[in-house]
């Protein structure tokens, strides 16, 4: 099972630390500040045979001062290893979404959109091999819900454990899975279902919800809302690997479903670091593929240019690359 | 020519006829464009007389809908010119094509249109109102109020409600002299590019010397548009001089009415007397040519005889007529009205030395600027003048447009698919063409016909604003390149070494050596500012060095050079390198200094001189200036010394880009495709045109 590095205070303090030295090294010697970190791109995702999943492989980017803007990156870098450094010796969290703003006060070190703070944040995590859990950054994304006959326990903001089952102590918006789902915070109890059945749209979960599904296939009921969080992804890891659940991706079939099912079986390209804690190798796709609608003489869709360009660039996304998918999309 | 005129034999009930006939050439043939018409007749004859009266002048245009009247609106206008003497009240509003200039050649702005009796008989056929003027000349105690119509059955001035009485403005106080009319007619105001906020707005650029105002309100008074564009010169256009027709410029119409009109018994003195450059040589000449005696009546001439001499003009050589007649707007003034239009962030104009087409003398005048807040992905905006009245109508029929059309803009940054048609981009390009006779392609007088020796000299123009355009894009990337690094190296680094010390509670590195290895390059900035009050242009340039090792260059630059136009507080002590071109010998620079070249011009006036280029002599590039050409240097040294060489701005210009285009040619490898073709043409055409027998007429445009 794969457990989830623990990571002292003290560790994380120095993993930042030595993003900085690296700078402050370079700057001693004379020469121009860096930070080296793996390509984030679907270009530097491979195969770990031993895992099961897609990680980033072995290229590898250097961020220097040569231009304005990677000097920025620098910058903002060091902003926010000052800012966890703070959060960690205060006791305190807060939300990507507050560094955000909260960076307005950091002059030219200041953001010019979340999405840039949040990248920034993930290559921090990836360069010091720490999670953001370590660095006290929640993200702001609304943890998905679950519905069915299973039994979780979760450490409630008074300290408290608090036990709860997914069908009888919830209404029918269900369990509302938190951002933290490591053990510390949430312990899975026990469960009485089948299997999983990870679902991407709001509506198909909701009939299924209403229909009974959950009882009358004795199946627990997750919902992914379109591309799924990460809380979302691990705690279908943890169901699958500590309850020894199958689980099943439930998809609409359009171009964005197999990346989605992507994400949850083999890993997603922004979060390929931490592929091995989030991705669940045997997760089957179910729904329609490109094929039934052919087979069955289904109603369809015709492609919008941006479904186009979606399955384009699916085509050389190397998660896509056996022949299968490769004739699907 | 104008409209066939209604002259004495005309039926007597024939006045409306010819209005109704002709209304599409007079400008009264839609309901949209009636109130242009109205608008543009009002405002031209007020800048006519303020022009004339040397007053400065104010013009201020309010339309209002007429309450439960569809299409009917009611036109105010304004002046504060010299205002009409009573008497000449009713000619000046009641007769049709009573213009004060007809006969006359100069290039004013009348003989456009029917003039303001227009306007009166318009509303008086459309609404049956007679339109209320207002008129207080200086040398009066109290102004004239009167209400003026036509009769249409004697072209005469129907004259009601006279009354002598104060004339006062909106805080009661006289108002010295103006004219004011307030006309009722059938119209539609409508926006867009053919309305009267464009026609005034148009009105506006080319006439910076006027303030120019307008309101159009609703049926409840409510204001729905506004604008107001003040002058932004006290200098008013110099005073036009009339002068005699040419021959080779002349038309059969107006030669036939000549030779009726002549004072002279005989051909040879009616030559001599009534056309420029016709010494009485040249007129025995003409007559022989046409086999015409020189005695002949010339009230008697027979049509073909008139065609004969007409045929005879064009095969003498004549001097070309004096060209001292035009007005140009010039360049400085241009850019000031385009200013007041337009918020830009580049503007360059240029005004051509006269020349002659055809026996008639003419200049043209070019303009481009680039927007702050145009639109990028629609055609550029085109402002069409002739003799200083905007064109609104018949764009692609012009040879103002089509001279557009004919450069490749894509050589100088704008976007121009297939080189073909009107470019696109936030840029708008004003043309004016001065002449004594501007030949239109129809009587509604709303394009210029083509003509060869016009679209030459446009086009001349035309390039020369597109290299400044080209240059000054130049200019751009690299100065925001140079700003960048700058703010990188001054700004983000240090705050990167300070953070970085503090988190980790070390020293703060010195940083001398990290920037030249970042920048690994020699910088040149400069910095125009004005100072308004010691009213001159101060230039700082600053030259760094970050590379690793000691630089030494010299500095040349280009400026505005011409009498009254002098360098001052040169801390530098730099000398005159060649014509238009000063030196500065720099001590060597170390790695990782600065040093700041200062000094002021006189004798310029604000935003004329707000770019330079600066050129080097010196080992390794220098990023924001050009490595000096020698071979072009020595040349131009050779004949200024010769004395050969009177350097225009224009033709430095182009002497220094054909010099230097093959060093930008390598600096801009990334810019656009095709390689820089020299456009330095034949500057021979116009004296050709001076010494000429001309074929045919300026365009033709019978
Ligand atoms: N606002 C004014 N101030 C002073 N004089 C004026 C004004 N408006 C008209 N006039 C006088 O009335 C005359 C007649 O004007 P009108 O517009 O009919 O003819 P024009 O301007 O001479 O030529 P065009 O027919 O081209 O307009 C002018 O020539 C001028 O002398
Ligand atoms: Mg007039």
């Amino acid at each position: 099972m794969t457990e989830r590095r623990e990571h002292s205070r003290e560790a994380v303090i120095e993993a930042l630390h030595g993003v900085a030295a690296e700078m402050h090294d370079r700057m001693s010697k004379g020469e121009s500040p860096t930070m080296s970190l793996p390509v984030r791109t679907k270009k530097n995702i491979q195969f770990d045979k031993r895992l099961g999943v897609y990680k980033y492989g072995r290229k590898r980017t250097v961020r220097d001062a040569s231009s304005l803007g990677s000097a920025r990156q620098l910058l903002r870098a060091l902003h926010i290893i000052e800012f966890i450094e703070e959060m960690i010796e205060s006791g305190k969290s807060s939300t990507l979404r507050e560094m955000y703003y909260i960076s307005e006060g950091w002059g030219n070190g200041k953001f010019g959109s979340q999405n840039e703070s949040n990248n920034l944040a993930e290559d921090l995590e990836i360069v010091t091999r720490c999670l953001r859990e370590d660095f006290r950054l929640r993200p702001e994304e609304d943890g998905s819900r679950i519905i069915g006959n299973m039994t979780f326990n979760e450490l409630n903001r008074r300290g408290e454990w608090m036990r709860i089952n997914a069908r009888d102590d919830v209404g029918d918006s269900g369990y509302g899975v938190p951002y933290n789902v490591e053990a510390e915070k949430i312990e899975l109890v026990e469960h009485d279902v089948d299997f999983i059945m990870a679902i991407e749209t709001g509506g198909m979960f909701d009939r299924l919800v209403e229909n009974g599904f959950d009882e009358d296939f004795r199946a627990g009921l997750i919902h992914l809302k379109g591309q799924p969080a990460r809380s979302t992804r691990r705690i279908i890891k943890r169901m699958n690997e500590e309850w020894n659940l199958p689980v099943v991706v439930f998809l609409d079939g359009d171009p964005w479903s197999f990346r989605i099912y992507a994400s949850i079986a083999y890993g997603a390209i922004k979060t390929a670091h931490i592929s091995e804690y989030l991705a669940t190798p045997s997760a089957d796709y179910l729904g329609i593929t490109a094929d039934d609608i052919g087979a069955y003489d289904l109603p369809s869709d015709d492609l919008s240019p941006k479904d186009i360009e979606a399955l384009k660039a699916e085509l050389t996304d190397p998660r896509f690359s056996d022949g299968r998918w490769q004739q699907w999309i | 020519m104008a409209a066939s005129e209604p002259g004495p034999r005309m039926q007597q009930a024939s006045i409306s006829e010819f209005f109704e006939k002709n209304k599409h050439f007079l400008g009264f043939d839609s309901l949209t464009r009636s109130i242009i018409t109205a608008v543009k007749e009002a405002v031209d004859n007020s800048l006519d007389a303020c022009e004339e009266a040397r007053i400065p002048p104010v013009i201020n245009i309010e339309i209002r809908r007429v309450q439960g009247r569809k299409d009917e609106l009611i036109l105010t206008a304004q002046d504060n010119g010299p205002g009409i003497p009573y008497a000449s009240i009713d000619k000046a509003f009641g007769r049709l094509l009573f213009g004060s200039r007809f006969h006359t050649i100069s290039q004013t702005r009348g003989q456009q249109g029917i003039g303001i009796t227009g306007v009166v008989l318009y509303s008086q056929l459309t609404t049956g109102k007679h339109t209320h003027i207002i008129s207080k000349v200086a040398e009066e105690g109290v102004a004239v109020h009167v209400d003026i119509g036509i009769d249409t059955k004697r072209n005469r001035a129907l004259k009601s409600n006279h009354r002598r009485d104060v004339w006062l403005d909106e805080h009661g106080i006289d108002i010295p002299h103006g004219v004011m009319i307030e006309a009722r007619m059938k119209a539609r105001y409508q926006k867009g590019s053919k309305s009267v906020h464009q026609y005034l707005r148009m009105t506006s650029i080319v006439n910076p010397h006027a303030a120019i105002s307008f309101r159009m309100l609703d049926e409840d008074g409510r204001v729905i548009e506004q604008a107001s564009w003040p002058a932004v010169t006290e200098k008013l256009p110099a005073p036009v001089k009339e002068i005699q027709p040419h021959p080779h410029g002349v038309e059969i119409g107006t030669l036939q009415r000549m030779l009726r009109d002549s004072e002279q018994r005989r051909l040879s003195a009616f030559l001599q007397k009534n056309f420029s450059r016709v010494p009485s040589a040249r007129a025995q000449q003409i007559c022989e040519i046409a086999e015409i005696s020189d005695k002949a009546s010339p009230k008697r001439l027979k049509g073909e005889q008139v065609r004969a001499l007409q045929a005879a003009f064009k095969r003498v050589k004549l001097m070309a007529p004096p060209t001292d007649c035009l007005s140009p707007i010039e360049d400085l003034l241009i850019k000031k009205g385009l200013a007041k239009a337009i918020d830009s962030k580049f503007v360059t104009t240029i005004t051509r030395d006269p020349c002659v087409a055809n026996g008639n003398p003419f200049q043209v005048e070019v303009g481009l600027l680039s927007g702050t807040d145009m639109p990028s992905d629609s055609p550029i905006e085109v402002l069409r003048f002739a003799n200083r009245v905007p064109l609104m109508y018949q764009q692609g029929g012009c040879l103002l447009t089509k001279v557009i059309e004919s450069v490749d803009w894509r050589r100088y940054g704008l976007e121009h698919p297939g080189g073909r048609g009107i470019p696109k981009g936030p840029v708008a390009i004003l043309i004016h063409l001065a002449s004594t006779h501007v030949q239109f392609t129809s009587e509604a007088k709303e394009a210029v016909s083509e003509n060869e020796v016009v679209f030459d000299e446009l086009r001349r123009a035309l390039l020369e604003v597109g290299r400044s355009l080209k240059s000054h894009k130049r200019k751009s990337t690299q100065r925001a390149k140079a700003r960048e690094k700058f703010e990188l190296i001054n700004d983000i680094l240090p705050e990167i070494a300070a953070k970085a010390s503090q988190i980790l509670g070390r020293e703060v590195p010195e940083l001398t050596p990290v920037i030249t290895k970042i920048m690994k390059a020699v910088f040149i900035e400069d910095e125009f500012t004005w100072d308004a009050d010691e009213k001159r242009t101060q230039v700082n340039l600053v030259l760094f060095n970050y590379t690793a090792r000691p630089r030494s260059y010299t500095l040349l630059a280009k400026w505005p050079e011409r009498d009254g136009v002098e360098i001052v507080d040169d801390s530098h002590e730099g000398r005159r390198e060649v014509y238009g071109l000063r030196k500065w010998k720099l001590d060597t620079l170390e790695s990782g200094e600065s040093v700041t070249l200062r000094f002021a011009i006189t004798g310029l006036e604000k935003d004329e001189w707000t770019e330079t280029e600066v050129f080097f002599r010196g080992a390794g590039d220098i990023i924001g200036a050009t490595r000096l050409d020698e071979k072009m240097l020595d040349q131009m040294r050779r004949e200024e010394e010769a004395g050969l060489l009177q350097i225009t701005e224009p033709e430095f210009e182009e002497a220094i880009e054909a010099f230097t285009g093959v060093a930008e040619r390598a600096q801009e490898a990334d810019e656009v495709g095709a390689p820089e073709e020299l456009d330095v043409e034949d500057e021979d055409d116009e004296e050709a045109v001076r010494q000429t027998t001309l074929e045919d007429g300026w365009g033709g445009g019978e």
